[in-house]
């Protein structure tokens, strides 16, 4: 196969090298030494996939600390895609260039809810078929895991089964489990690995629905089925595994750097964020292992940057010291260290530029919203007076660009609150332009909220399309000059919410928008609204329905889904945040009891050895 | 210190973009922890400058690329260091050093040849190249920055050696790079294409080398230095 693709197919198609593997620090086990044999396939395009740091954590831990093997694929492109369904090229590995169908197990990483089309599309480039039901004994097991997998009815039955949480804790013992069953009835072997804790096997519940939409009953198919699955957490990061020789990918990619992991978990409790609900506790990592970690990561990749990753950096307890040494050791070499994403107040801007000392990037800062009103509702605790000391002391530093991030179309949202946005950039190139030498730009990007399983705003509506495209008008009627607002298209955040919020009645109309020829749907060029929405019409759903708002008293979709956090604290920072009260990080004003805690048998895990709050 | 180095592209990093390559040699040179010099400035860049570029999907026996270091090495250290941290088919194949006041790679290189392999026994090859370099004219469309443009590559084709193997043969062409005439690698393939010689019956293409060419003798970029 790989002589045929290199000599007749990659060089007609755009970027070859996405798919001709052969990256520095890649690893190629013996095919026939292994113990079982999975691939990890990500929907989206290489550079995207590749900068994805899960996978990369994956990837070198199967492949480094076990015996079985784990190899990769991406989505291909289009016009790679219509040449391999052209000349029968099947989906393949990038390591060994062998197709789907000789693994055991393809595992999905769901990132992003409209991925979905791309997974059925990758299936089908593999010769697999689609529905978990339709697989048979010589087909292989179809995983997936990630933020998408905590709902996953959408998408349930086209999986064998979902991993929950953090992958790293779980994915060897399924290995394992997959080998020992090896021969075993695909439905038997299914329910044995269903009793790996964080393993949902979709195929032994039924589920009935009220005509409301609500959840009438999970019905489990098997005495022995669990009931709720519970995540797994990885307790301690200093003792999980993370990769020192990532892959150094040939062409760039995304995030093309190094990235360290400083912290999993966030508990600032924004009520519209599912990642800071679902990846709690905080943890975080060791800033001496952290500094280690950097020195075997550069001497193995020769990367000019590295990336202190996690939800919320600016959080990390060590955050200042780590930074100041990372760039003290690496500075002379021409390496730079990266902050992904900066809090709105001054102290941030002090790190950014311990950081500027090699790199000058944007300053990016996410207020989130207009209004201190709307602030206080969603829980992100800044002030304007914050925001602008913040953006002076970084014009006065020199920065010459910066990006905020707002979100529209938020719960109890109101003209007033729109209006303030741009009132907001205002004032913050006119402190620009005060404070600096040169004219400042002002950039904004206007994401629309998105109500999310297992968050606090989990039982809000979500503003339909016009009413979102009407706020739009409304606050682009008094842009600016020098001042850039980009909004997300609403339609594809419609679609986000409905799968987000939807259940196990979506399957059949997403296999049929991705048989009119949906994919891509993150990529605006390759979008199509009308074909998604004809898949619903025709599979008589009503999209809708799934961003109405619930109430309290509704079976959701994806409570069997235990993330540790409580239904009760869920209900109670709604109910404060329809009153406008504020919650505090519980690192600093004591425990919330949001649950976590007591219900996985952990804790808050601080190592740093300062308090820079 | 500044030096220049011939290295080979092998087959498997054939898709590879100029700027892949260069971004691929600076992090060797970071994982080799060699003695870089670095330029000033806001964004401190490693001061390496390629050769002429490498079109994707080829791959090369020679390339080449100069380099400033801030300190003094042995070349054979340096080319042993170097190599291993390269990925498997890049390699460092020698190096020399050079003067500061040495013209840019990218000034002298101006003639190139790439090597065709086709394993079909009873083409008549010999014919077939020789009937080329009768002609006075070889005119084909552009690819170049005059799209599709007529451009007359014969003036720029200056020798084609045919060698015979079992089974098959091998034909490099030796062309003119650069200004004021730069003859394509695809430019060359149209050609023989009109000609009669499909590009699908080529198994092979790669560039052999880069060249400074003083009629009648062509010069590697090293040995134009020593």
């Amino acid at each position: 196969m790989k002589d045929k693709l290199f000599r007749d197919i990659l060089p007609r198609v755009s970027k070859p090298a996405r798919y001709s593997g052969g990256e520095y620090n890649m690893i190629k086990k013996d095919w026939n030494l292994c113990r079982t044999r999975m691939v990890l396939a990500f929907p989206d395009v290489y550079e995207v996939g590749m900068s994805h740091l899960g996978s990369r954590i994956l990837y070198g831990l199967v492949n480094e600390k076990s015996e079985h093997l784990l190899e990769r694929t991406f989505a291909p492109w289009p016009d790679m895609e219509s040449l391999m369904r052209a000349e029968n090229i099947p989906l393949y590995s990038l390591e060994s260039f062998r197709p789907l169908m000789d693994f055991e197990v393809i595992g999905f990483s769901l990132q992003y809810e409209l991925s979905i089309s791309n997974v059925l599309n990758m299936l089908s480039l593999g010769q697999v078929p689609l529905w978990a039901k339709e697989r048979r004994e010589e087909h292989p097991l179809v995983i997936a895991g990630g933020p998408v997998a905590f709902n996953p009815e959408p998408m349930a039955e086209f999986f064998d089964l979902f991993i929950i949480g953090d992958g790293e804790e779980v994915l060897l013992e399924l290995l394992d489990m997959v080998e020992q069953t090896r021969g075993m009835k695909r439905s038997e072997r299914l329910f044995r690995m269903a009793a790996i804790e964080g393993v949902y096997v979709p195929s032994l519940y039924q589920v009935t629905y009220n005509e409301s939409g609500s959840v009438e009953q999970r019905i489990s198919l098997h005495p022995q089925a669990p009931e709720r699955i519970r995540k797994r957490v990885v307790k301690d990061l200093d003792r999980a595994y993370f990769p020192n020789q990532p892959l150094v990918p040939h062409l760039g990619i995304i995030h093309d750097r190094a990235v360290l992991e400083v912290m999993r978990g966030c508990q600032r409790g924004c009520r519209f964020c599912q990642a800071g609900i679902v990846y709690r506790p905080v943890r975080e990592r060791s800033p001496g292992l952290l500094k280690e970690q950097a020195r075997m990561q550069l001497h193995s990749t020769g990367y000019d940057e590295i990336s202190l990753a996690s939800l919320s950096t600016l959080d990390y307890s060590s955050v200042l010291s780590l930074v100041k040494d990372l760039v003290a050791e690496n500075q002379a070499k021409g390496v730079g260290v990266a902050l992904p994403s900066l809090r709105v107040d001054a102290f941030s801007v002090d790190i950014a530029n311990e950081v500027q000392k090699v790199r000058k990037t944007t300053l990016t800062l996410a207020p989130e919203a207009g209004s201190q009103r709307l602030r206080d509702i969603i829980n992100k605790n800044v002030s304007e007076e914050q925001l602008y000391e913040a953006v002076e002391s970084a014009f006065r530093s020199g920065w010459l660009s910066v990006k905020l991030y707002f979100m529209y179309g938020l719960p109890t949202e109101t003209e007033e609150d729109l209006l303030a946005i741009p009132d907001i950039l205002q004032k913050v190139q006119a402190i620009g332009n005060r404070c600096s030498r040169r004219p400042v730009e002002i950039r904004a990007s206007l994401a629309c909220f998105v109500p999310k399983a297992h968050t606090p705003f989990q039982w809000q509506g979500q503003d339909s399309i016009e009413m979102l495209d009407e706020k739009r008008r409304l606050i682009s009627q008094k842009r600016r000059k020098n001042i850039k607002i980009s909004f997300h298209d609403s339609r594809v955040s419609f679609l986000e919410g409905v799968i987000a919020r939807g259940d196990r009645r979506l399957a059949p109309v997403i296999q049929r928008a991705w048989e009119k020829g949906c994919k891509f749907d993150g990529w605006s060029e390759y979008f199509s609204f009308e074909r998604w929405m004809d898949a619903f019409a025709e599979m008589d759903v009503a999209p809708e329905s799934y961003t109405a708002g619930r109430s309290y008293w509704d079976k959701l979709p994806w409570d069997f889904i235990d993330i540790g956090v409580s239904k009760e604290f869920l209900y109670e920072e709604n109910e404060r945040a329809m009153m406008g009260e504020l919650s505090w990080d519980c690192r600093e004003t004591g425990c919330n009891e949001c649950g976590i805690c007591p219900a996985l048998g952990v804790a808050l895990d601080i190592k740093g050895e300062e308090s820079c709050v | 210190m500044r030096l220049r180095a011939c290295y080979r592209l092998g087959p498997d990093l054939r898709f590879l973009s100029n700027l892949d390559t260069m971004h691929l040699l600076e992090r060797a040179l970071r994982r080799a922890d060699l003695p870089y010099a670095l330029s000033q400035g806001f964004n401190p860049h490693i001061r390496l400058s390629m050769g002429t570029v490498l079109p994707v999907g080829l791959w090369s026996e020679e390339e080449y690329f100069d380099l400033e270091l801030a300190g003094e090495i042995p070349i054979p250290e340096f080319i042993q260091r170097l190599n291993s941290v390269l990925p498997p088919g890049l390699y460092i194949r020698q190096a020399v050093q050079i003067g500061t006041d040495t013209p840019a790679l990218m000034h002298s290189v101006n003639a190139a040849a790439y090597t065709l392999v086709l394993d079909e026994t009873d083409f008549p090859a010999a014919e077939f190249f020789a009937s080329l370099l009768v002609e006075q004219h070889l005119v084909v469309k552009s690819r170049g920055k005059k799209k599709d443009l007529d451009k007359d590559l014969r003036s720029g084709i200056y020798k084609i050696d045919i060698e015979e193997h079992r089974p098959g043969w091998t034909a490099t062409l030796w062309v003119a790079a650069g200004e004021p005439l730069n003859v394509r690698y695809d430019e060359l393939l149209d050609l023989l294409e009109a000609r009669g010689l499909a590009r699908n019956r080529i198994k092979d293409v790669y560039r052999q080398g880069n060249y400074i060419y003083q009629a009648p003798a062509f010069a590697s970029p090293i040995e134009k230095v020593k």
